[in-house]
């Protein structure tokens, strides 16, 4: 890996970005002061922060998630819910009370919301301070009204409704075949804090587009850490490769470069396994971490890991890290009765588990742990299931988070394609038109990581259609649920 | 002199015959060149024989470049024009090749090909004493042929359909050539299949393995191992053993072209078994039932395939067609979907209007044309709606407490059932097409199809995917067109004709010449799955017990190389067709390379332990002597391949690996990389006398470099 050397890097990188958003001719009120930049980097960070990004993949429905628990709200809830299915899709309100969420001040208009009632641990972690929910947040290119969005008058995000596009944008901004993520973009700014750029950008999950900066790659840990070539290694299945001789050759022949592009790649991937196994290994070996975390829950044990590897963070010499983990199956188009309640189970408990980790390693403060999805979905209901959605609603946590509380507007409760108010913040069956959009979720969190003013434009470019700078006030850049 | 017979005898003074003059006169190559040829040979013909002088003086010639003959060579309709346009310019080597081959009597003997200054690539055959040439694309003839004259014969474009298509006629002349088609068309490459291939030519094999009959079913299969079993096992709830069957069809059905395309077609039309298993009952057999599907029509037309998946009752229940219900104005109900939207998208037109090479179509501001926008989905959606599962046999209690009712198991095979009852009736207006409001069902179904497969962009979307699976994962778009024309009209007026397609794949030039084979771009990641049933079969793996049971999952991550057939984590399959590796050399292309999207730090990893583990004495199996996954005393190395054939050489590395290199690797590892192995493997000191199991461990250790090579990985 041909990493650029860490003392040219912002200068350059910035250069790099300078020019192409130049060329992709955004009016971009930001002064390019090169000279004033000169070479200090934007971020030498001496303390530690770390980002995780939990991707629940297919889409989660919010209404089931974050649910409406004042009475009015409820029964509205109920009844566009239960139409058009047999009702089995209402949470009733008696099963909501022990998650209700009391933030410190309460929402306007009397509402108020429960978590599902599966979520008891995040619903403690609200009630302690240390958990936020983002209302209605979701891909926007500029603000957007209903009446913008159906008269296509305005920018919007490429394949709405789409999977595989939906994650792209939520990751990386721009449909499938995007191939830098803003968590990426985070890493190339804070390979200079790292004595080791290896260990930026590190996922549990699988490839994503999410991590993958210009320069920061993703790095892939497995389920139990990193995996080591046991015919290398040669300790766990006896010696495989007897012969000392056998086994160099095997380590020099997988690490070996090719002029074939492809052959050449796949060892690149291999030598970074292989370089990194034995650090990556050593780091986690020296975590001792009490925290029980769920048994059989996938997500539980990504995160699991990925306390290990914060914990095993000097080791590595990390100092701004940004983590993925991810868990699948919430595009309940059907079966949503059983499926969406074993999956937000799996949730609340990896996430409980996993604050209460990262508060035994002392980092509290110093992990932000966000979620995503493709998207919400339809608050209409299709017998069993829900459809592909847009807005929904998110969590952050941390001990750094101002929690107990709500970002983001209420959405109405509304399935309604009149002009009333109340039907103007969805888009067609309930699906939420976002009133906050991902860059300024994801800006928030980027300032706190330590990203100045000027570079967060970089990370996220589209964020020059929001907040003040776009004189859009109501889009705020800083949606405030970061302590300072 | 030799020429000079040559010459008298192959041009008659007065024939105007339209066969090269001593030339093999191939029926399917009347190209016009040869009456142009025999022109030049008659005009020349009682001159004095004048050599090519020497090398120097052709060279000299050569170089000044020719007197332009101006035969007419392309080709006369528009259709051919249109087929040679999208033919490929073959480069100097394949020319001369290719000459050489058609005309043997002019041309034989061959020298390597030389260079001169100036851009001239030549190459002189001396047993004829001609020269054929190739300057600034323009071919040249040189010799007695000529009267010692350089004649211009035409551009290499010009011969570019003749020299492409004759490729399919054509017979590998190496053993490593017949290796690298068979890699492409099956799963293995054995010696006997090797030499079957040199003696019939590509296309000849090619054919007969297309007419093999669809060999046994997977559902025949699973019943016979005992899986439509009604007992306590409980096997028609979320049961894995669905995978037994696909590694059973991969490792051992002899149709294997048929299974290696089905194969393909799974990683495109997506059904995934963890999107069902707990949606379905006997979600093992409809499984099956879906592999069967792909099998049974694989080789047909699209249009039947499409509509095979369409009512696959694996497919409804992954898609959400399954129950899908018409609207309900009472309760603001709508059709759900998801199939409409993923059969465009994913299965016929994709997301953006496409050139007949892939290429993007752009708008007057140069931006991609969407196909299909969310009405089209909508309005698509309500054709999907009245179809379910057949659930018209009885139900059973399972044996096991608490005795759930149990669908009976024809309720996951065929197709699904219609109720008009629960068919939208209302107009769809999708991609341009009016479906009256009050069609019925089938005939909604009919028109929509139809419209999906009749769209300028499905060939292209397709085919390239196709070729991606099969060949190469970043294709050139002339191979891309080539192949999507013959998807378009398989020459007797047939569209979607699929047993075309992969013939069209496998036997075209781009996949069987030299250029690409020593390019450094060419070519794709043997995924894992591909990997292991190659290994399969060339060293015939047996399962002792007959089961079979080979599973592959995620539970052990040190073992994980991100592949489970059937089993991907989306619709969208293990990896995308547009997927470029962030941070690669074929990101600064743009090159897409799908198989690099499962492949990270941990699944290199798990890849080379996974082999390490089953690769001596084969797959580890929990309870081979029973149906279902269970432990037992049998517990076992029960998949387990025989080495006898390398056995035979563990005291001649050097022959070990070379015949490693061949049958797996078609000869692509490298020089350098056998000799690294050679010498690894000398660490061994065996012995003639050296113990079996010695023996087999040895050359386990020599799959184990081959296997974890990059040059086996990355397959050209």
């Amino acid at each position: 890996m041909h990493f650029i050397n860490p003392q040219k890097h912002t200068r350059r990188a910035f250069l790099k970005r300078g020019t192409q958003l130049a060329l992709a001719g955004t009016a971009t009120p930001m002064a390019l002061n090169l000279a004033a930049l000169g070479e200090a980097a934007a971020m030498t960070a001496t303390d530690y922060k770390a980002l995780v990004c939990v991707f629940l993949y297919g889409g989660n429905d919010y209404a089931n998630t974050v649910v409406r628990f004042d009475d009015a709200g409820h029964a509205q809830y109920t009844q566009l819910r239960s139409a058009g299915g047999n009702g089995a899709l209402v949470i009733p309100k008696a099963n909501l009370s022990a998650t209700e969420l009391k933030p410190t001040t309460a929402l306007v208009n009397g509402v108020k919301y429960a978590l599902a009632p599966e979520m008891t641990g995040m619903a403690k972690l609200f009630d302690q301070g240390r958990l936020a929910v983002q209302l209605n947040v979701g891909p926007l290119v500029v603000p957007l009204t209903r009446q913008q969005y159906t008269a296509r008058v305005l920018a919007q995000p490429p394949k709405l409704f789409s999977h595989n596009d939906q994650q792209s944008v939520w990751q990386a901004q721009g449909a499938e075949g995007s191939s830098r993520g803003w968590g990426g973009n985070l890493g190339d700014l804070a390979l200079t804090s790292n004595a080791d750029s290896m260990f930026t950008c590190m996922s549990v999950a699988g490839n994503a587009v999410f991590l993958s900066g210009q320069n920061a790659l993703q790095y892939q840990c497995g389920l139990s850490g990193a995996v080591a070539v046991e015919a290398v290694r040669g300790n766990s299945f006896g010696q495989f490769m007897y012969e000392p001789a056998m086994r160099t050759a095997f380590a020099q022949l997988i690490q070996q470069t090719h002029t074939h592009v492809l052959a050449n790649e796949y060892n690149r991937v291999m030598q970074r396994s292989l370089t990194a196994e034995t650090k990556v290994t050593s780091a986690m070996g020296g975590v001792s971490l009490s925290t029980p975390f769920p048994a059989g829950n996938i997500l539980g044990a990504q995160l699991k890991t990925v306390a290990q590897l914060i914990g095993g963070r000097s080791s590595l010499g990390a100092k701004r890290q940004v983590f993925m983990v991810s868990l699948d199956g919430f595009d309940v188009h059907d079966g949503m009765a059983a499926r969406q309640p074993a999956l937000l189970t799996k949730l609340s408990e990896a996430l409980t588990a996993f604050d209460a980790a990262l508060q035994e390693l002392g980092v509290s403060d110093k992990v932000t742990t966000f979620t995503a999805s493709d998207f919400g979905r339809t608050l209409t209901v299709n017998s069993d299931g829900t459809d592909h959605g847009w807005g929904g609603h998110q969590f952050v946590m941390g001990g750094a988070v101002k929690g107990k509380a709500f970002y983001g507007a209420p959405p109405p409760l509304s399935v309604g394609n009149t002009s009333a108010p109340d039907d103007q913040w969805h888009v067609g069956q309930g699906r939420l038109l976002p009133s906050t959009s991902v860059d300024q979720y994801a800006a928030t969190m980027a300032k706190w990581f330590g990203v100045n003013d000027t570079e967060l434009y970089g990370v996220l470019p589209n964020l020059n259609n929001f907040g003040v700078r776009a004189g859009r006030p109501d889009y705020p850049a800083d949606l405030g649920f970061m302590k300072a | 002199m030799q020429a000079e017979e040559t010459i008298a005898e192959a041009c008659p003074a007065s024939e105007a015959n339209a066969s090269i003059p001593g030339g093999t006169a191939s029926g399917d190559v009347k190209h016009e060149w040869s009456e142009a040829a025999l022109a030049a040979c008659v005009a020349m013909l009682l001159s004095a024989c004048g050599g090519g002088g020497s090398d120097r003086e052709a060279e000299a010639k050569l170089s000044a470049g020719g007197v332009r003959f101006q035969p007419e060579l392309l080709p006369r309709t528009p259709g051919e024009r249109q087929l040679a346009m999208a033919a490929r310019i073959p480069s100097a080597t394949e020319f001369f090749d290719w000459a050489q081959r058609q005309f043997p009597a002019l041309f034989s003997s061959q020298e390597s090909d030389r260079t001169a200054a100036g851009g001239l690539v030549f190459r002189f055959f001396p047993g004829t004493g001609n020269y054929l040439a190739v300057l600034d694309g323009s071919v040249l003839v040189l010799g007695p042929l000529t009267q010692g004259q350089v004649v211009n014969v035409g551009t290499l474009q010009s011969f570019a359909d003749a020299v492409g298509s004759g490729a399919s006629s054509a017979k590998p002349s190496t053993d490593a050539d017949a290796a690298r088609f068979l890699l492409h068309a099956q799963f293995s490459a054995s010696e006997a299949e090797i030499a079957a291939v040199k003696t019939k030519g590509y296309a000849a094999w090619l054919d007969e393995q297309l007419a093999l009959p669809n060999s046994q079913s997977g559902w025949d299969w699973m019943v016979s191992k005992g899986y439509s079993a009604i007992d306590v096992n409980e096997y028609f709830f979320a049961s894995g053993t669905y995978q037994f069957m696909v590694w059973f069809q991969l490792f051992q059905s002899p149709d294997a072209v048929r299974r290696r395309w089905a194969w393909a077609l799974s990683e495109v039309f997506v059904v995934s078994w963890r999107g069902i298993k707990d949606l379905m009952n006997w979600d093992s057999f409809a499984m099956t039932e879906y592999w069967d599907m792909l099998c049974r029509n694989g080789l047909g037309t699209y249009r039947d395939l499409l509509e095979a998946v369409t009512l696959n009752p694996a497919m409804g229940c992954f898609s959400s067609t399954r129950g899908n219900l018409k609207e309900d104005s009472a309760t603001g109900h709508l059709p759900d979907e998801s199939y409409a939207r993923e059969v465009m998208q994913l299965f016929s037109i994709g997301p953006y209007e496409l050139n007949l090479d892939a290429s993007l179509k752009r708008n007057a501001n140069g931006q991609p044309i969407e196909t299909y926008t969310a009405d089209d989905v909508s309005n698509l959606a309500r054709v999907f709606t009245g179809y379910n599962q057949d659930y018209s046999r009885p139900r059973f209690a399972s044996p096991k407490s608490p005795n759930p009712m149990v669908n009976h198991i024809e309720s996951v095979r065929g197709r699904m059932v219609f109720d008009g009852r629960n068919h939208s009736l209302l107009e769809k207006k999708f991609l341009g097409t009016a479906i009256p409001a009050g069609t019925l069902g089938p005939e909604s179904l009919r028109m929509a199809l139809d419209t999906l497969v009749n769209h300028p962009s499905t060939a292209p979307f397709l085919c390239r995917q196709f070729i991606q699976r099969m060949v190469t994962s970043n294709p050139t778009p002339a191979y891309v067109q080539r192949v999507a024309q013959v998807f378009n009209n398989n020459g007797s007026g047939v569209r979607g004709d699929l047993k075309a397609v992969l013939k069209a794949i496998l036997l075209d030039d781009e996949a069987l010449n030299a250029t690409t084979l020593s390019s450094s771009t060419f070519g794709k990641l043997r995924s894992p799955v591909l990997r292991m049933a190659q290994w399969a079969r060339t060293f015939k793996a047996k399962s002792v017990y007959g089961t079979w049971k080979m599973f592959l999952w995620d539970g052990n991550p040190a073992q994980d190389a991100n592949q489970y057939p059937l089993n991907p984590s989306s619709i969208f399959s293990y990896y995308r067709p547009g997927y470029v590796p962030p941070g690669t050399a074929m990101a600064t292309t743009g090159a897409t390379a799908p198989e690099f999207q499962i492949v990270n730090e941990s699944s290199v990893a798990g890849w080379a332990n996974l082999l390490q583990g089953f690769v001596n004495k084969g797959v580890w199996v929990s309870a081979p002597n029973q149906p279902g996954f269970a432990s037992n005393a049998s517990d076992g190395h029960d998949i387990v391949p025989d080495y006898s054939a390398e056995k035979a050489l563990v005291t001649t590395p050097q022959a070990l690996v070379d015949r490693l290199n061949l049958l797996l690797c078609a000869g692509q590892l490298s020089a350098a990389t056998v000799q690294l192995i050679v010498t690894a493997l000398q660490a061994d000191r065996m012995q003639a006398n050296a113990t079996d199991d010695l023996k087999q461990i040895h050359v386990a250790r020599a799959l184990m470099f081959v296997m974890c090579s990059a040059e086996y990985i990355a397959q050209r």
